[in-house]
């Protein structure tokens, strides 16, 4: 009964295999060769695991001579022949170029993950900030009148490689995007970097990967992998300056925004709001999830998040502000309309 | 005998009569180089001082020579004035006829002393700016003077008004509210007046304040144009008569194109400093201040159009060119300095030009019908910029001292507040120098993301400064413009913040931070008298012709300014980060002086 | 009669099978060594108490208008609390308290690293300071940041005259070398006697 019940959770196992966020996914350049070597080592390390076991139950089917304990008679003492010898030759053989393949297969992946952009080809260029517990990421060009930024969402096109730079504001956090390529961290006072060259148009789900405290559970990033046009489509309707209030309950919320708490923090472009230490908020209907991945975007969660955000990420730098009922609305309606 | 005393008699009174004549001298022969002040800017000599720079040229010059070499050891306290006030008084007396005007800095009073009565007060102005502007003022709640004309004074609050108020008796003629404090912008500028118009620029480029010039009409106050320094072509008064020398200025929309967007709306290019006016050409010229914020980071691009200098038509404020001294400037080197115009030989040639010690460290000679530049040379240690490429007038930086976010740059010299501020330079046509006030300091910067909050500042860096190599922390220094080169250099313990005075007697006069209040001779630079007076200097001496025929002298004491807070604001200097690094290169002034506020004139004895 | 002390043996076996002789029982502490456990657990948990209790939500328990009477309850909870101070640490350069007061040695705004305080050194006056602002030049915050975010700068900028108790201080600072660390620094006491009485200074 025990044993049956200690099987169930092999069940579960193939989850881990399919998704938007998984190590199994292939999705990106970087995350289909990693997947690529993690097949070979599969491979090579279960044939030889195959062929230990093989001997193991061989060695113990052919045992000479019984004690009554089980154990080997010492005096008996097995025979020697040059079958034994070629085996033991060839099970070396085996061994070493196995293992000289793996090393090989290691070789050549560490080679391909070094030069992510072969071809010289231009690339998307976006900054990536990690703050407790939120992704501050900012788009750049040529042209710097054409730059913007978003918050926890990252848009790329498929088949471009995209240079992300990563940088910190206070403790370690780690990008992580399993289907498209592995960890990078972002360490404060340095710029590291990253390349991804996504292959496949989706939705998939990137994670912060070293604890960064007590909401790093919740700090997640929304990776969308759009077609050329759409990237294109996409870029050009951030770029554009904040939509302006029109229901008398959206110039309301404005205006709480604007001379309350939430422009002392969050910049909404266009406005007079343009502080920098909290997300971005000029398109936040645009983005899937808010606060980094814990809620998904509408109503109901933009209401609960606004009112009480310490009750749903405790922790959180965006304070408890006890807006009342009708502030709540006001501002909700405001945001709402932040296309 | 009778003869022999005769003749001492004569000899005698011709002497008297030679020395109480104080008028235009000939110029010195040997070391002239030709350069002199545009002759339609500057002048003849009339014993007045009616704009803090003396002139629209800027020569800050006075043909007086009753005071000079051979007699200024002998120069004696004729009267003071105590202000009352205590904070840094940046402001220059100004005299007219036998009225002398002086301006405080906030609460901004303005004091009318009757010189024929041994400068006794005959009315004051009190305007009564906001107290919340003390807030929002980023170095000291200075003001750098009145201008005086035809029968007003013209002068700027800090909580942004401009007032009009008659000279005779003190009364308001008209007032306009031109600056918002709440959006952290103030005014400390001297305006300068011209053509039936009042020419005022705003203050607030750590504050996250989009800059301006206005004129506004002399008599009614009203605003006749304002020219933004930062924006649409629209909005800067960028028309078809604009024809900037280099390519890197011409475009459309560049105040827009090289920020980020919405950056420019709150990218500084404050106007803070001085104008120079050119009565021929009819044009005014000025420059620009820092972008905001401090860490240049958060603004790529070349940040038009700040740190610049443009040159406008005094009556429509069409600009006509624009060069930019720093682009996307790394350093706060707001180029708001003053500009002198002169004449002078340019490659064998009578140019005119406009001479100009830029805040990064370069001695600008830029022809002001063009805006071309000539020469930039190095007036002191520069270790972060490498020379002006005068094909392309682009300067060229030093790629390991660019402040980057996550780690401090260090030994960036000149320090923020450049190899010279505000404080103003003085030329003289007899020796045909530029006698320029100005500093040896070098800082460490680390830079981080500013948080924009409307009314707070907008800065992004923490800095610490220290002296500069050497060791002194000043350095008065002789400049020729037309062979480029220092003539002679005076080192100084202290930062100079004061400005310069040069007379027809061969006289440079300023004064230091601890209070000496000293002449040098203007051809050799060896001190030829000094005094130490209550407080530290860093206003602007003038001189002038009394009611009774002779020469005085006159300064205003009152350390503070950015470099005096220590002092005036009594900050601590145990943090070195404190005013913008000022306090670290200034820990032993609280040693050195005191907090002042006290006019004193000099003069010879009968 | 056994000393209260005397430990008693506690073994299992941990390889059940090996060696010889049957599985010793485990034996349950005498009460000797329970009460000394307990003694210990006591002792240890005490200083650990208040150093870094957190209220994330932290509403605040009453109308923070009036502050004529002296002790308010509150600067207990965020005067000597670690994590008010960090919390106010972050929220002085976030809301540019730095911008004018850099770290704590002034320029556009008084030094807050000395003795002297010009509307008073208590939590409830700095407080007040922060939230409805002062007639020279202080801006008022009660519309732009909450009423905890105004404690935990109060608790911040009193340990930049190093004020609270020594453990609660911020050991660094996250800026570039400026002063030494609170931590290093001799405590000012504040008395009433050095706020400085109104219209002394020249301002």
């Amino acid at each position: 009964m025990i044993r049956r019940v200690a099987l169930l959770p092999l069940l579960a196992a193939p989850a881990g295999c399919g998704g938007l966020q998984t190590i199994g996914g292939r999705e990106g350049r970087d995350a289909a060769i990693i997947n690529d070597l993690f097949t070979i080592f599969c491979i090579v390390t279960a044939l030889f695991f195959v062929a230990v076991m093989a001997f193991l139950f061989a060695a113990y089917w052919r045992r000479k001579g019984h004690r009554r304990d089980g154990m080997p008679d010492p005096l008996e003492v097995p025979a020697r022949t040059g079958a034994l010898r070629i085996a033991l030759a060839v099970w070396t053989g085996a061994v070493v170029a196995g293992l000289v393949g793996l090393a090989l297969a290691s070789y050549f992946t560490d080679r391909s993950l070094a030069y992510p952009n072969p071809g010289n080809r231009p690339v998307v260029s976006i900054e990536l900030i990690g703050n407790q517990w939120w992704w501050d990421v900012r788009y750049h060009f040529q042209d710097p009148s054409k730059n913007f930024r978003t918050a926890n969402e990252l848009h790329l096109p498929a088949g471009s490689p995209a240079m992300v730079y990563l940088k910190a504001n206070d403790v370690i956090h780690s990008f992580w995007v399993p289907n498209l390529a592995g960890k990078q961290d972002l360490i404060p006072g340095r710029v590291n970097d990253i390349v991804l060259l996504p292959t496949k148009v989706g939705h998939y789900r990137g994670q912060c990967a070293e604890y960064c405290g007590l909401q790093h559970a919740h700090m997640a990033l929304d990776v969308i992998v759009d077609s050329p046009q759409d990237f294109a489509r996409w870029m050009e309707s951030q770029s554009r300056p904040a939509t302006t209030p029109a229901t008398p309950r959206q110039i309301a919320g404005y205006d709480f925004f604007m001379n309350r708490q939430c422009s002392s923090c969050h910049a909404v472009a266009g406005t007079r709001a343009g502080a920098g230490v909290g997300p971005d908020l000029t398109h936040l209907m645009s983005r899937k999830t808010i606060a980094a991945g814990t809620l998904p975007n509408g109503t109901g969660p933009l209401h609960a998040w606004i009112a009480d955000p310490q009750g749903v990420k405790p922790g959180t730098n965006m304070p408890y502000i006890g807006l009342n009922a009708d502030e709540l609305h006001n501002v909700v309606a405001y945001l709402e309309s932040l296309k | 005998m009778a003869d022999r005393h005769g003749a001492h008699f004569l000899a005698a009174i011709l002497a008297a009569l030679l020395l109480s004549f104080a008028g235009f001298a000939a110029p010195l022969a040997a070391q002239q180089n030709g350069a002199r002040p545009a002759s339609s800017a500057s002048p003849a000599e009339d014993g007045q001082w009616t704009m803090p720079s003396k002139d629209y040229a800027s020569t800050r010059y006075s043909g007086l020579n009753q005071v000079d070499r051979a007699n200024v050891g002998r120069l004696k306290l004729a009267f003071t004035f105590d202000t009352h006030n205590r904070k840094g008084h940046e402001a220059a007396p100004l005299v007219v006829g036998n009225m002398m005007y002086l301006t405080t800095p906030y609460p901004n009073h303005i004091w009318a002393l009757d010189l024929a009565k041994g400068g006794r007060p005959v009315w004051v102005f009190r305007p009564h700016p906001q107290p919340a502007s003390q807030g929002v003022a980023c170095c000291d709640v200075v003001n750098r003077g009145a201008v005086y004309s035809n029968g007003r004074l013209f002068f700027t609050t800090l909580d942004g008004m401009v007032y009009a108020i008659d000279a005779r008796s003190g009364r308001q003629i008209w007032g306009t509210k031109l600056g918002d404090i709440s959006r952290g912008e103030t005014i400390t500028m001297s305006p300068l007046v011209a053509e039936g118009k009042v020419l005022v620029g705003n203050s607030g480029g750590e504050m996250g304040v989009r800059g301006w010039l206005v004129a506004l009409d002399a008599g009614s106050g009203r605003i006749a144009w304002k020219a933004f320094s930062t924006g649409p072509d629209k909005d800067v008064l960028i028309g078809p008569r604009f024809k900037p020398w280099y390519a890197s200025d011409r475009g459309t929309d560049l105040g827009v194109h090289t920020w980020p967007p919405e950056q420019w709306k709150i990218g500084g290019g404050t106007v803070w400093g001085w104008i120079s006016y050119d009565p021929k050409l009819k044009m005014i010229y000025y420059g620009t201040g820092n972008p905001g914020p401090w860490n240049p980071q958060q603004r790529p691009g070349d940040n038009k159009w700040t740190t610049g200098v443009f040159a406008r038509d005094i009556a429509t404020g069409e600009a006509r060119w624009f060069y930019q001294s720093s682009p996307h400037d790394l350093f706060d080197h707001d180029d708001i300095n003053e500009q002198v115009l002169l004449d002078m030989p340019v490659n064998g040639r009578m140019t005119p030009v406009l001479v100009r010690p830029g805040r990064n460290g370069y001695m600008y000679v830029i022809d002001r019908r063009t805006g071309q530049v000539y020469s930039a040379d190095a007036f002191g240690f520069i270790n972060s910029m490498d020379g002006v490429d005068l094909a392309t007038g682009r300067l060229r930086m030093v790629k390991d001292k660019e402040p980057k976010e996550g780690r401090v740059t260090r030994n960036i010299c000149p320090t923020a507040s450049g190899v010279k501020d505000w404080n103003p330079s003085a030329f003289s046509p007899r020796t045909g120098l530029l006698y320029v006030p100005h500093e040896n300091l070098c800082m460490d910067e680390g830079v981080f993301e500013a948080n924009y909050i409307s009314g707070t500042p907008y800065v992004g860096a923490e800095v610490k400064m220290y002296a500069g190599p050497g060791g002194h922390r000043g350095v008065f220094t002789a400049w020729d413009p037309v062979r480029r080169k220092a003539v002679w250099e005076f080192n100084e313990n202290l930062p100079l913040w004061s400005g310069a005075l040069a007379t027809g007697g061969d006289l440079v006069f300023y004064g230091t931070m601890d209070g000496w209040f000293k002449a040098l001779d203007a051809v050799t630079g060896k001190q030829l008298w000094a005094r130490k007076l209550d407080s530290g200097i860093i206003s602007q001496p003038v001189t002038y012709r009394g009611p009774d025929g002779r020469q005085y002298v006159a300064v205003v004491t009152g350390v503070g300014g950015w470099m005096g807070a220590i002092v005036s604001a009594q900050l601590d200097p145990r943090d070195p980060t404190a005013a913008l690094g000022a306090v670290n290169a200034m820990k032993d002034l609280p040693g050195l002086t005191q907090p002042g506020g006290k006019l004193y004139v000099f003069t010879l004895p009968r | 009669m056994s000393s209260p002390f005397r430990a008693r043996a506690v073994g299992m076996r941990l390889f059940p099978g090996e060696g010889r002789g049957p599985a010793v029982r485990p034996v349950p502490l005498g009460p000797g060594l329970r009460r000394g456990t307990t003694l210990l657990a006591l002792l240890l948990a005490l200083p650990a108490c208040d150093r870094e209790q957190r209220d994330m939500a932290g509403q605040p328990k009453a109308e923070t208008k009036s502050f004529v009477t002296s002790g308010d309850p509150r600067s207990a909870e965020y005067e000597n609390n670690a994590f008010h101070i960090a919390q106010g640490q972050k929220w002085y350069g976030w809301f540019n308290c730095s911008g004018c007061h850099f770290h704590g040695g002034g320029g556009m705004g008084p030094p807050l690293m000395d003795e002297q305080w010009i509307y008073g050194g208590r939590m409830e006056d700095i407080v007040a300071s922060i939230l409805y602002g002062r007639p020279n030049g202080m801006p008022d915050w009660h519309d732009k940041i909450t009423e905890q975010q105004a404690w935990e700068l109060a608790a911040y900028v009193k340990s930049l005259s190093a004020q609270p108790r020594q453990d609660a201080l911020s050991a660094r600072a996250d800026e570039m070398s400026n002063s030494e660390p609170q931590t290093l620094q001799g405590r000012k006491k504040v008395v009433p006697e050095n706020m400085a009485p109104p219209g002394s200074e020249d301002r």
